[in-house]
């Protein structure tokens, strides 16, 4: 094997990133199609489900499009989110826990400010989940420039300090605890007054969620932000080398901390607006977005509108594995995320082998 | 060379995923005394073959808080009840089944579970876990043709939401008489009881209760030490409380209320004995376990389907909030082991039929007490207060039993004999 090694191939074509994840995708469903006739069922019926979330035979297949735009919501801010700090090379994998963090400063509001109209309850809330979580991404920054502090194991950290934190306001039932449902006498999160809820644009029956049109925004927003703005091209400079941003006469420190702070604000956001489109909040409201959203950044190379589209397949796959379960009796939750697994794995082998290639040292010498 | 690499590497993840996934299902036909799901489905499609109803006319929805595949707990009865109660109605778990599974105790998740399940075209939904409570009470408003049906809450509504609970704690009882037997037996008065949860939870605190007067019918002298978990479920946690119990407080019999085995494993290990709960537990502590206080859902859900198939508008009254034991063979216990002494049988046989007959229950101010060898056991019924550990009378002597709603919701105290170690 010494014989061989990497070498990232020397053109990027968009053409064979596609084929590649095509057989990937393809080798993936085969795999998965052989465990489920192994099973006893039909993969096709089943991998319609899947791909059509569950809306085939469905008598209200509107709520599954309400239902997936309520995973997708989060996945794609927070995807958009973590791009950012990813993009100067800010390693960021605290999303769970500055999700959570806006997550409770929302419910705080939304338990406590009572009397207001309910378009700026929401307001309120999501300016406190910005505000905390961007305070929390600011620190993180901070602690970094001033003593280069490694912040991938602060954000990490902060992931379980947050669960934790929730968990214990979930489980501890205290008078002082408002975020406990009252009339149970088991601790249970209670449901925020109605000015707290989330509303949206009824079409028919279905339930167009003002969150999704701010996340439509913020793609469009992001995009302008990075490309034809000075902050933008700050972040771009500093990705690449903190020592030309230095000699161009940039702050790095200060970029450094502002756009950990949008990063993070951005969090606080998709947490504000799923805490208030859920009507409460829970442990597992994050919907693993923290973790999910790196995948989906990375599998986008940090590119806008690629990170929409991938957020859109992914949060497709999450839940459409699920709810396509549903109907098989002798296949449970672990089964779809097994076969998610299985295609995730197959797509990041795809992308790995379109960007690298395996060269014998002597051709490598001649490069 | 990169796409063999790849190729391999798939390969290899595709057979080891194929035989954790054999494994697995493999494993519950190791179990004995639990029927495996491979027998349920094929005993599901023969039934239905002979008496069949309208096809696909009548869908379960079910929301579970763990799998399906389990082969041991919580989840694991009420899979087990629900399928075993289709089949006696006539319906088919392998199509007329629909499950979410894994669903965190999070409103939104729970209503998305909901949705797809109404979506699906199911008529009744049962949603295991406590938790549920609140997105099951508001889907029932949304939904009004579908029964919506909740196991250990308290909401219900006057259409078509109802809960369902059962008097666990008399089983308990039973599975305390059988350990007071044993205690008298091996001459050592000291009961463990390793609990997921103590007096914050009536649940846990009645079923504790429960076990400790069944154990002091057979031996006043029985103390029972609770060591409590604060988890519903920790293999880890419970196997360490059962070892304090044995080597801390000498205790010789280790009841149990908790998901695993690891109770009554430990039990085995140490040479001491248990009840176990859940499943009869004897496969996995053969030299330990007596007997187990059971569930058998499947009294409840086929009861439930069958009152919703026949007139979904008089559910509430035909079934209403329901909350049965022994008489509906709802709780039971598991058939005794041989570690069982010889009274057991007959005084365990002597409480339950007074209990069925509804002629004394538990948490009365009459106490069963019982003597004479096997084959000539009796029961003497005796009017006697019902304490709590502190002394303070809960129920005078003669006295009827606690109310419903205080074993299911407000019990708050251990009674005599009973105390919490951690």
């Amino acid at each position: 094997m010494k014989k061989y090694h990497l070498v990232r191939r020397p053109r990027q074509s968009l053409g064979r990133l596609l084929i590649y994840y095509l057989i990937g995708i393809t080798i993936s469903l085969g795999i998965g199609a052989i465990l489920l006739a192994s099973l006893g069922i039909n993969p096709f019926e089943y991998y319609g489900r899947m791909l059509t979330i569950g809306m085939i035979g469905n008598k209200y297949a509107y709520k599954n499009i309400e239902g997936f735009l309520k995973i997708l919501v989060p996945l794609l801010i927070t995807s958009l989110a973590l791009g950012l700090s990813f993009k100067m090379r800010f390693w960021n994998i605290g999303g769970e826990g500055e999700f959570l963090i806006g997550a409770i400063s929302a419910a705080i509001v939304a338990f406590n400010v009572t009397g207001l109209p309910r378009p700026l309850t929401i307001i309120l809330m999501c300016v406190a989940a910005m505000l905390s979580s961007g305070l929390l991404g600011l620190a993180v920054a901070f602690f970094k420039v001033k003593f280069n502090t490694n912040e991938t194991l602060v954000t990490l950290m902060i992931n379980y300090i947050m669960l934790y934190v929730i968990t214990y306001l979930g489980k501890t039932k205290e008078d002082w605890n408002f975020f406990l449902d009252p009339k149970s006498a088991r601790p249970i999160f209670g449901k925020f007054p109605e000015t707290g809820i989330m509303t949206g644009i009824k079409i028919g029956n279905f339930n167009l969620l003002w969150s999704v049109i701010i996340a439509i925004a913020l793609i469009a927003l992001i995009y302008v932000y990075l490309k034809y703005t000075k902050h933008g091209y700050e972040i771009a400079v500093v990705g690449d080398s903190n020592a030309t941003a230095k000699y161009a006469g940039m702050k790095v420190g200060k970029i450094i901390m502002r756009t950990m702070f949008i990063s993070s604000a951005m969090i606080g956001l998709a947490a504000g607006l799923t805490a208030s489109s859920s009507g409460t909040i829970s442990e597992t409201i994050t919907n693993n977005v923290g973790w999910t959203g790196i995948v989906v950044a990375w599998l986008s190379k940090l590119n806008t509108p690629a990170i929409a589209v991938t957020s859109v397949l992914i949060a497709i796959l999450q839940f459409g594995c699920k709810t396509a379960a549903t109907k098989y009796p002798s296949i449970d939750s672990n089964f779809a995320d097994l076969l998610q697994g299985i295609i995730l794995f197959s797509v990041l082998t795809a992308d790995f082998c379109a960007t690298f290639t395996i060269k014998k040292k002597e051709d490598a010498k001649n490069d | 060379m990169k796409k063999l690499v790849s190729l391999v590497l798939t390969a290899v993840f595709a057979v080891t995923s194929c035989l954790s996934l054999a494994g697995c299902q493999s494993q519950p036909a190791a179990t004995s005394g639990t029927t495996t799901k491979a027998e349920e489905t094929t005993a599901g499609s023969k039934g239905s073959d002979e008496a069949k109803p309208a096809e696909g006319s009548f869908k379960v929805g079910a929301i579970y808080i763990n799998s399906q595949n389990d082969t041991s707990g919580y989840t694991f009865a009420h899979h087990k009840g629900i399928t075993e109660g289709m089949k006696q109605v006539g319906l088919d778990p392998s199509k007329d089944l629909y499950i979410v599974d894994n669903v965190p105790e999070d409103d939104e998740k729970v209503k998305q579970a909901i949705d797809q399940l109404a979506g699906d075209g199911c008529n009744i939904i049962f949603g295991i876990s406590f938790g549920y409570i609140n997105a099951m009470n508001e889907k029932a408003t949304e939904y009004p043709d579908i029964i919506f049906s909740h196991a250990t809450g308290y909401m219900s509504n006057e259409k078509n939401f109802n809960n369902y609970f059962g008097r666990i704690y008399q089983a308990r009882y039973l599975a305390g008489i059988a350990a007071g037997y044993k205690s008298l037996a091996i001459k050592n008065d000291n009961i463990g009881y390793v609990s997921a949860w103590g007096t914050e939870y009536a649940e846990t605190c009645s079923g504790i209760n429960g076990f400790a007067l069944g154990a002091r019918s057979v031996n006043p002298n029985a103390k029972v030490y609770v060591y409590e978990i604060s988890t519903w479920g920790d293999q880890e946690k419970e196997r360490q409380a059962a070892q304090v119990l044995i080597d801390t407080y000498k205790c010789g019999v280790i009841g149990q209320h908790c998901d695993s085995a690891q109770p009554q494993i430990v039990a085995n290990e140490k040479g001491v004995f248990g009840c176990g709960y859940n499943s009869d537990m004897t496969a996995e502590a053969p030299k330990a376990h007596l007997c187990a206080a059971i569930w058998n859902w499947s009294a409840y859900y086929s009861t439930a389907m069958k009152a919703a198939m026949t007139d979904k508008a008089s559910f509430m009254q035909t079934v209403g909030n329901y909350y049965q034991g022994l008489n509906a063979g709802l709780v039971d216990v598991s058939p005794l082991s041989e570690n069982c002494e010889p009274e057991t049988a007959d005084a365990i046989k002597l409480a339950k039929d007074l209990m069925i007959a509804g002629k004394w229950d538990v948490f009365s101010g009459v106490k069963l007490s019982f003597s004479g060898k096997a084959g000539a056991v009796t029961v003497e019924q005796k009017n006697d207060a019902l304490k709590d550990n502190q002394g303070a009378e809960k129920v005078a002597a003669g006295g009827a039993s606690v109310g419903d709603d205080v074993i299911q919701g407000s019990m708050n105290y251990y009674v005599e004999g009973v105390t919490q170690v951690n």
